[in-house]
């Protein structure tokens, strides 16, 4: 299967709406200028048997929380309440749920992205 | 299913040495301490909170002691000083400890975890969830007595809240296979293999702590893929 473009990571229903769909594509090319980009790329990598997200690369508001980021992912591969996902930087640690995507590129980010791995267990059961 | 990757004591008193290492750097405030006998230890870490404008009562505790008020309002109370000062202190910090012990039976670290104001007077489990982030309230409060239990503490024989360490290799073998297949180099201890740039305990503690209202700075994750 070729590798979809970039999605963009679409706003919860309660945020403001930009008028960007997730179709939009080329990475930099729609970022205001100024000195940071608002958004981020990532890259979700699936660990052990949990489901691989047909897109895997998104680039995400710098002020979306790693919770934010673990809703999405849950609804994308409609998993049940009674399953946790677990986001992990660095492969193995798992950033608190109210950090901001932005700060984790700026702290392990290479290449231009943030390589994020995703997991998902019944670990309060 | 994964064959479950088992943590020997030895191999935990190791990363518990590292992850103190960086807290030390860091000042977070972990530190190590071992049973009278010296035959076992855990790693301990206390903070205290300020809980400002909160409204706290306690059935069945005297009346000076019922609300937590701001410093104005305090003063209002019908109290000589040295009680209100006291009345003031007392409900307005909140003692958070977190103990991470490692168990036999499970071969896996377990957190132990109570809190109190400093007068004593214990912190029930529903006013330590009033700190957890929300994500995990729903999942907890689903069947919280499964996983968190009052226990006695194996060394210091107080009761202490437990994050039930049945389910840890459940989300730690995953975790730690995955990192095994992207990482060449490792380490072996007590016959495991672990990789080189893991620590056990920080992503132990990086998945379990915001349970419990425990988040761990970012700079634990970097310090872990630095370790030689």
């Amino acid at each position: 299967m070729a590798e979809q473009p970039e999605a963009v990571l679409p706003l919860p229903p309660s945020g403001a709406a930009d008028g960007e769909g997730p179709t939009d594509v080329s990475p930099g090319t729609e970022e205001p200028a100024g000195d940071t980009k608002k958004k981020i790329d990532i890259l979700l990598k699936a660990v052990g048997d949990t489901p691989i997200m047909k897109t895997k690369k998104w680039a995400v508001e710098r002020t979306r929380t790693i919770q934010g980021l673990i809703d999405f992912i849950k609804k994308f591969l409609k998993l049940v309440a009674s399953e946790q996902l677990f986001i992990y930087v660095n492969q193995s640690f798992a950033p608190s749920p109210d950090q901001e995507v932005g700060t984790l590129y700026e702290c392990f980010g290479s290449d231009g992205k943030l390589v994020l791995h995703y997991c998902k267990s019944q670990a309060w059961g | 299913m994964e064959e479950d990757e088992f943590l020997g004591e030895k191999t935990f008193q190791h990363y518990c040495a590292e992850f103190i290492k960086h807290s030390q750097q860091i000042g977070d405030g972990w530190e190590w301490r071992t049973s009278k006998d010296c035959s076992d230890g855990y790693m301990c870490k206390i903070h205290f909170q300020i809980k400002n404008g909160t409204v706290v009562s306690y059935p069945g505790t005297s009346t000076h002691v019922q609300t937590c008020l701001p410093m104005e309002e305090a003063l209002e109370l019908p109290l000589d000083d040295s009680e209100v000062t006291e009345a003031t202190a007392a409900t307005e910090v909140i003692k958070y400890e977190y103990h991470v012990l490692y168990s036999c039976s499970y071969q896996v670290p377990v957190l132990y975890f109570r809190a109190s104001f400093l007068d004593g007077r214990p912190f029930s489990l529903k006013d330590i969830w009033e700190g957890v982030h929300e994500c995990y309230k729903t999942r907890l409060q689903q069947g919280p007595w499964d996983t968190i239990t009052q226990q006695e503490h194996p060394i210091l024989g107080q009761p202490f809240f437990v994050l039930h360490p049945c389910k840890t290799n459940e989300f730690m073998t995953p975790v730690l296979k995955n990192s095994r297949k992207i990482n060449s180099t490792w380490t072996c201890l007590c016959f495991h293999l672990f990789p080189r740039n893991v620590n056990y305990i920080t992503s132990w503690l990086s998945i379990v702590g915001p349970v419990v209202g425990l988040n761990l700075p970012l700079s634990y994750a970097r310090a872990a893929s630095q370790n030689e």
